[in-house]
Formats: structure tokens, sequence, C-alpha cells
């Protein structure tokens, strides 16, 4: 029996119609935009004139959080496609030695150094992903046992070339690179020298860069963070393969069914995080002009911290990128804010405790009203 | 709406609450204010004595004096912290070059801003020069490595194992290959990486000694390294017959020495490389006097002759 | 105990329908092994456009199985399968979906935590360019989602509201409304009303019935005679992996169909059932 084109309803009474303010209101990255306002708040307060929000202030938790973001960006992406990436901590340390040992002990020349580390990166990264699927292990104890694998070796590798676990002189071989200064230059210069003339900013008041702003223009760190976030919010969001992220995350079954391919996919997040571990690790290794063996230790959790502040789901198949970015500023913020405010630095992890089960149950709220969990 | 009412006043509350709580922490006084930066983890519980001794020197000289330190003992969480110390405009900053390429950077900005910056316990007074800084207060680490060697070869020692606790710092490794040289031997597997956590360096010195049962000599770095060896000689009975020298000292260091188990520790007397720099800096900056060139800190060689003090204030000022 | 009447379709169907009923997929003789299990031991099944036919059968009885093997989710040990008078051999569940045989799964229909434009359009998603890169096209995904919905009697507020706030029924109803958009020739519904309440239910064979008239040839599969009586055109039966007959409608009733179901013996009746 057909039913012809009906009049439909005038309004259904069991949709409750919503303020738009509550609307406005109930978004994922909610969790992430009332911390980051708080924090603000916070640290105007009990740190205004202390020095965080001089320009040098500024610029000190500006590259913290940049850094949190870079990788916050990789494992949200990850966590909404269902997996986790422990590795990435391991990674950073790996990634940066491979970029100090070939460009210092085999005296290759940097750009090739920084190429040959990313490619080896991912091929980890792929590598945990294709182990992921084909074991049907969780990817946390595939990862955890690439967090040992990737630091024994990192430690072995120094060791073992030069005896020693710190590697510098990176800055003296990058000089001329064409590839480096993307990683660890700074732009805008021009316009900071500018600033300081003027007395906008303060200036090096002795030695050889008198005359010159204390910040000298903007890390390409910080531009890498934010073309990140921008790639990683388009992608989730506004493309195909974002739908598939949700999907492989969400129910990788369901979407196996309807033709998603859900091990692409997943192999790809992982190559991505692992892509992040290593912009993090060269703009690393640029700035400092050496290697460490024992860099990026414990970094993962912060950046699941980061992504989980950010509003995104554990289990996968929900979050966002943006929230992700805004959990990684709050991060550095309070770490470095802290200081400022002088607080005793073992607090940190305290207030950070606190900062994150807030988050989390803010966030739990908003999720079930968003998606009607019980 | 109840959500979003209740969530407005839990927010504000919030928002009142942390800073009044929170602000008054650190005591402020009316003078000038130094930060010393160590690149020691929380762990390591050789710094105490650093800590007491500015806090001592800031109580007498009347200044505020903050300790800061990255938590893992990463060496470029320390830069960061070298620059934000800086970004917090002190009168002068105290620091270590525990690795002169990741913390020059910092600390040569720090000093081009207008702060005056000591560089104490780690380093070499050359990279001090290079960056900038005022003096270096403290042991020059191979030379005293050296000395060491040099006594131990006079004992009639001809091998060892130096137990390093802190593998990643260069410049402390230095102390070990003075040793070898000093003894003549390439220092090679001599160097034992035992990690920070007291049972594992147990029982990786256990093994070493039951690997190479004729090694002469050990030589350890610290408490750290010092007290878990103490107690693996008391477990496998090499205590009081193998020759056992540390550097630093502390509670059971001491009573080592005493049990006759350690032959002497070098005291680098860590209280001056704490106590100094601040009496320095705020001297030069209110008189501008300044000594004309770096303090040795160490070595101070300690028997069990000389212990009494030592014993007194072991783990607190010496 | 009396013998269940009912005609026994063989396998040549050909000669028993006259030529306008268009056959869309027949299924001969399917065998599944999995090792040493026989799971299927010789399924027979056709279907016609335009008509709903029921597969039925206790739980074991093979009917998972055999839907996964017409999906391509499985490859047959044995038997063929003549998909619009074409010989198929499906490799993976795409190339099912490719050719037209969308199945609905009784718990994997939808994501929760997805909106409702999102779920409807996986897989499948517009795409638009800009500057030479493909986004996607949320807008028309949108668009087409509410118009749908409507359509299918389901209210939402919003194309962004999640599959989470919807009821089950509703969600079965999207899932198949998703199928029928996309092409769907042939629709597989393995338990939709299983886990369903009444009005849920209804709704779900209204939905049915609506795509049927389509000329959409819809499989259900079901333990439940009633829902199957209901909204079949004609019943199949299935125990311990062999087809056991097949019925029109108006030839068999529930009762019989049920006996067939528990192997042909007699259930119990209980005192004061009414008689069929």
């Amino acid at each position: 029996m057909t039913q012809t084109e009906a009049i439909p309803p005038a309004e259904d009474e069991r949709i409750k119609q919503r303020s738009t303010f509550r609307q406005a209101l109930i978004r994922p990255e909610l969790g992430g935009i009332c911390g980051t306002i708080l924090v603000f708040f916070f640290f105007f307060l009990s740190a205004g004139d202390s020095g965080m929000f001089s320009p040098s202030g500024v610029l000190n938790w500006s590259i913290v959080s940049s850094q949190f973001i870079i990788i916050a960006v990789g494992a949200c992406l990850l966590m909404i496609a269902g997996e986790f990436d422990l590795s990435v901590g391991s990674m950073i340390g790996f990634a940066g030695m491979s970029i100090a040992l070939l460009s210092i002990s085999l005296h290759w020349p940097v750009w090739l150094a920084i190429m040959i580390t990313f490619i080896l990166c991912m091929a980890v990264g792929a590598l945990n992903g294709w182990l992921v699927i084909k074991t049907g292990l969780p990817s946390f104890i595939v990862t955890l046992a690439f967090l040992f694998i990737l630091r024994g070796l990192t430690i072995f590798a120094a060791i073992a070339t030069t005896s020693k676990t710190i590697i510098g002189g990176v800055r003296d071989a990058a000089k001329g690179d064409w590839l480096a200064p993307f990683f660890g230059g700074k732009i805008f210069t021009g316009f900071f020298q500018w600033m300081a003339d003027i007395g906008w900013i303060e200036t090096f008041s002795r030695g050889i860069k008198k005359g010159q702003p204390i910040v000298e223009g903007i890390p390409m760190l910080m531009i890498w963070a934010f073309g990140l976030v921008i790639f990683g919010h388009l992608l989730l969001t506004k493309t195909k393969f974002g739908n598939w992220i949700f999907a492989s995350g969400g129910d990788a079954q369901a979407a196996r069914y309807v033709g998603v391919p859900v091990i692409r996919v997943k192999i790809l997040m992982f190559m991505f995080t692992a892509f992040c571990a290593c912009v993090f690790a060269t703009a690393q290794v640029m700035e400092f002009g050496s290697a460490g063996a024992d860099r990026g230790v414990l970094k993962e959790f912060e950046a699941i911290i980061s992504v989980v502040i950010g509003g995104a789901l554990l289990t996968g198949g929900y979050g966002s990128v943006i929230g992700a970015a805004l959990g990684a500023i709050i991060f550095g913020v309070v770490q470095q804010g802290l200081f400022f405010a002088g607080v005793e630095s073992s607090l940190f992890r305290v207030f950070l405790g606190v900062i994150l089960l807030l988050a989390v149950i803010l966030n739990t709220y908003i999720r079930r009203m968003i998606t009607g969990e019980r | 709406m109840k959500i979003t009412r209740l969530f407005i006043t839990a927010m504000m509350a919030l928002a009142i609450a942390l800073p009044v709580v929170l602000v008054p922490i650190s005591a402020m006084a009316d003078g000038e204010r130094y930060i010393l930066v160590s690149h020691a983890p929380d762990s390591d519980s050789w710094w105490n004595t650093i800590k007491n001794g500015i806090k001592l020197a800031g109580r007498q000289m009347d200044v505020t004096v903050e300790y800061r330190n990255p938590p893992t003992g990463d060496l470029a969480d320390m830069a960061r912290i070298i620059q934000q110390a800086a970004a917090s405009r002190p009168n002068g900053i105290i620091t270590t070059l525990a690795d002169y390429d990741v913390l020059s950077g910092p600390i040569r900005d720090a000093v081009d801003q207008g702060i005056n910056v000591i560089i104490m316990n780690s380093g070499t007074p050359e990279q001090t020069r290079k960056v900038g800084a005022l003096m270096f207060v403290g042991q020059p680490e191979y030379d005293a490595g050296y000395a060491a060697g040099l006594r131990a070869k006079g004992d009639g020692i001809k091998s060892f194992v130096c137990v390093n606790h802190v593998i990643s710092n260069t410049v402390v490794a230095e102390r070990c290959r003075g040793f070898a040289d000093a003894l003549g031997i390439k220092l090679g597997r001599a160097m034992l990486d035992s990690g920070q956590d007291p049972a594992e360096i147990k029982n990786r010195v256990l093994a070493y000694l039951s690997a190479n049962p004729n090694v002469d000599a050990i030589l350890t770095l610290g408490p750290t390294s010092a007290d878990p060896t103490i107690a693996a000689l008391k477990e496998n009975g090499m205590a009081g017959d193998i020759y056992f020298g540390t550097f630093d000292l502390g509670t059971e260091i001491v009573k080592g020495i005493k049990s006759g188990i350690i032959k002497w520790g070098i005291d680098q007397q860590p209280f001056l490389q704490a106590y100094l720099p601040i009496v320095v800096l705020t001297n030069y900056d209110r008189y501008g006097v300044l000594p004309g060139n770096n303090i040795n800190s160490g070595p101070g060689f300690v028997t069990k002759d000389a212990l009494g003090m030592v014993e007194k204030f072991a783990g607190q000022y010496r | 105990m009396t013998e269940p009447i009912l005609k026994m379709r063989g396998v040549a169907v050909e000669s028993d329908e006259t030529d306008s009923d268009e056959i869309i997929i027949e299924m001969k003789k399917i065998e599944k092994h999995f090792g040493s299990v026989i799971a299927l031991s010789g399924v027979s099944l056709d279907l016609i456009a335009g008509e709903c036919h029921c597969l039925l059968g206790d739980n074991g009885a093979g009917k998972s199985t055999f839907i996964k093997t017409m999906s391509g989710v499985y490859k047959p040990s044995k038997g063929e399968i003549i998909f619009e008078g074409k010989p198929m051999n499906f490799t993976r569940p795409r190339d099912a979906i490719a050719a037209g045989i969308a199945t609905v799964y009784q718990d994997l229909a939808m994501i929760p935590l997805m909106s409702v434009a999102r779920n409807f359009f996986m897989g499948n998603e517009p795409t638009r360019k800009v500057a030479g890169i493909s986004f996607f096209d949320h807008k028309t995904a949108n668009e087409i989602t509410m118009k749908k919905m409507k359509k299918m009697g389901i209210n939402l507020r919003s194309p962004d509201q999640a599959v989470g706030t919807l009821s089950g029924g509703e969600r079965q109803t999207v899932a198949i409304a998703r199928a029928v958009h996309f092409g769907a020739k042939l629709l597989i519904l393995d338990e939709p009303t299983s886990a369903l309440g009444v009005r849920q239910t209804a709704n779900v064979l209204a939905t049915v019935d609506k795509v049927r008239n389509q000329g959409i040839g819809v499989v259900f599969i079901t333990h439940n005679v009633r829902h199957a009586m209901a909204v079949g055109d004609r019943f199949t039966v299935l125990n311990r992996g062999q087809t056991l007959g097949t019925a029109n409608r108006g030839e068999i009733t529930a009762e019989e169909l049920q006996n067939m179901m528990a192997g042909g013996e007699e259930l119990a009746t209980f005192e004061g059932s009414p008689d069929v």
C-alpha cells in the first residue's frame, strides 16, 4: 500500500526546540574552549606582571604549546580512527638521533638526512599499523612494544657510533642547507626588527646581538603547528576521507560493510602520527643544534591528554582537531605558566590531573547530549 | 536551562577560587631575585644540598632565590626553562652547562638581555667564557677524575668499573675518562650504564662483578649510584675487599667510609657551588665587585679521619 | 502428525514463472564448509523483482551464513550464483555492493556517534571540487538526507543529529533508505525486527512495503513467523543448512511454517490456543 506524499506534521511535539545559545554551546570543542579561557584568565590574574605576557614570555609558552599541538593533531586523528600510538615519544628521540647521526657521523647533507628520516619514520608508522591489523592485537600493545624498541635502538645507535648520547654540531652542519630553515628558521623577522626599532619589543642590550629584538620572529614550529591544525581539521570534517576516519573508529565492521577501506585508513593515520612526531623532532634538533637519546620521553601521554581535553573519545569515532589543539595550548600554557606564577613545579602534575578530570567530565556531558547516549 | 546555569556557576566559582588559593606561593623578599636552573631530574637527591645552599644564602643575603629543573632530566626542557627564566627578568641566573650545544644558545641570549649568569657544577672554564657568564664555580670533572685515578694508581689499582647513573650527561662521564687515563687504560667497557633506579643499579653492579671477577676497583659517581653499590657489595660479600671510591658524599656513603667499605669520597662541596654564586651575584648587583677568576669548589678527598662535620651535615649541607 | 501441505519448489524456477516477472538472483544448491563443519549443505533460493521473500529458520539453521554468501562476505564452497542472468563470483563485499546487493545487518546498521547525514552517505560521500581538491559536499548530503528522512517518516531536528538519538526502528529505516538510495536492486535484511518493539516493528514493515513497491527485491530473514506473514510474498524455510521448501503467500499457514522451522516436529501446543 503506497502513500501519496503525506502532508508533513506541522511540528513533531517530540522534538524540543533548543535555544540557539544552547545549540552553539553544544559542540565537541566546548570543553577545550572553556578550559583555554579559564586558564588564560587564571594566569592573567596570578602572573600578569611576571613576564609571562611579555614578548619573550609569550614566545616561551607559544613554542611549547606548538610542540604539543603538532603531536596532538596526529594523536587526535588516530584516536578518532580508533587506535593509539604510544611510541610517539620514542619516535621523537629516534628521528632526532637519525638526523644527527646521518648528518654528523655519515656527513650526509642535512636536507637528505631529514628526508630519509621522514621516510624511515613513516615506514615505522606503517609497520605499526600493519602489525595492529594483521595480529588483531590492541594498538596499545603493539605501539608499546615499539616504544621500547625505538628507544633502545636510539640509545644503541648513538653509543655504538659516537660513544655519546648527545650528538651535537647539527647547527653548523645545517648552515646553508635549504630544507633546515623550514623547520628551525624564523619568519617575519623584518617585522619584528621594525617593532624593536620603534620600541614595542625589548632588544638585547649587549653582546653580538645588541640592538636586535629579543623575539626575532615567529618560529617555523608555530607555522607547522598552525598548518597541521588546519590540515587536520579540514581533512576530518570536510572530506570523504574524514568521514571514513570517523567510521573506522566508530564501528569498523559497519564501515567495512558499506565499503569503507578501514585498513587503508588506519595505516595512513599511523603514518600521519609518525609524520607529526618527525616534524617535532626535526624542529627540536634544528632549534637546539643537537639530538639526545632521551628526548621525547612520555610525550605520547601528553599528546593523548591534550586530545582527551579536546573532547575526543578514547574508544574512537568522536573528536575534534580544533579541540585537541586547544587541549595542547592549555597543556603548554599551564606547564609554562606555573613557573611564571611562582608555583612549585611539582604542582604541575596536580594541576594537569585536575584540568584533565574537569575537561573529561564536561566533554562526557556534552557528548551525551549530542549523540543521545544514555 | 538547568545545565547551562549549573555550568556557568561552576566556571565562575572555579575562576574566582583558584587564583586566591594559589597566588601567594613564592615567598617574596624585597631584594634581588635569582634563579638557579639545574639539569637534574626530580629523582636525583644529590641536588638537595644545592637547594639548601641557595636557601641559606638567600636568607643571609636577603634575596629571593628559586630552584628550577626539568622533571625528567631532558636537556631540551632545561633549555626551555632557561628561556623562561630569562623572560621573567630576574637579577641573575645560575645554571649548569650540562651540554654546551643545547644550552649555550639560551644562556647567551639571557646574558645579552642584560641578565648576569654564573655557571656552576657542570661545564669547562672555556665554555663559561664563550657564553658570556661571569664565572664558573665547580669542580672540573676531568681533573677530578684524573686526580682520583692517580690516587688509586698509587694504591696499586690496575683496573676499575665506573658506575655511571647519568649516562646522558657527557660532562660527568669525563670523570670516568679522567680516572681511566690516570690508570693508563682505555675506558671502553669499564663504564657501566646503570640507570637511575636503585634496584636496577644494584642488579647491574652485581651482574658486572660476577662477569668480571678480577676487576680491582669500583668508582661511583654519586649517592644515586653509590648507595645501591654498597648494598650490592654487602650482598655478594665483596664489601671491604674491593677498592671502592666515590664522587660526592651522602648519608650512606659516609657510613660506608666509616665502616671501611669505601676508601674515600670526593667532595665537590656542592654547598659552595650553590652558596657562593648567590653571594657573588648579590655583591655584584649591589656594589659592583666581582672575584677575578673561577672558583674551584673541589676536589676534596674525604677519608675516615675527616668525617666529623661531614657526618653531621650529610645530605643537608655536605 | 500430518505432513505439511506445501508446494515444493525445485531449482528450475523458470517453468513456473511468466516471462514478465524478472528474476534478480538465483542461488543454486549453495554449500559452505568451514573446515570440517558443514554450515550449508545445499540451499537454493531465487528472488523476483518487487517481491519480499522471507527466509525463515530457527537459530543455527544457516540463515546468516547463507546471506553472507549472497552478499559477498563468504565465497560458497559449492553451488552457483546467477545475478541478473549472469553467473557471479563475489570475492569481497564491495563487489556485491557494486553489483547492487545491499545488506542491512541487525546491529551493524549505523554508527551512533556520527550524524544521520554522515551515516547515510558513508562510503558514498558526495564531493565537490574546490581548487582541484575534492571536498565532502555537506550541503548536498544534508539536503538529500532531510528529504529522504521526511519521506520515510523520520523527523530530524537537523541533518547533524547523531544517529544515537534515533530509536532502533528508525535506525533500521535509515539503513534501508540508504541501501535503496544507492541503487540496491536486492535488499537483504538480517533479522531487522528481532530487537524492536511493536510500534517500531510496524514502521520497519511499512518501510519494507514501500521499498518493495519500488521494484526492489527484498530478502527478509527472520525467525518470527508473524512478522514474515505480515509482509512476505514467498517463504523459504531453512533447517540445519538445507532448504526444506518454498511456499507462496496464501498457500501456507503460520502454524505450518512454524512446524517446518522446528524441523517437522509438531511444536507443543498450549491449552486454549486457537486453531489456525
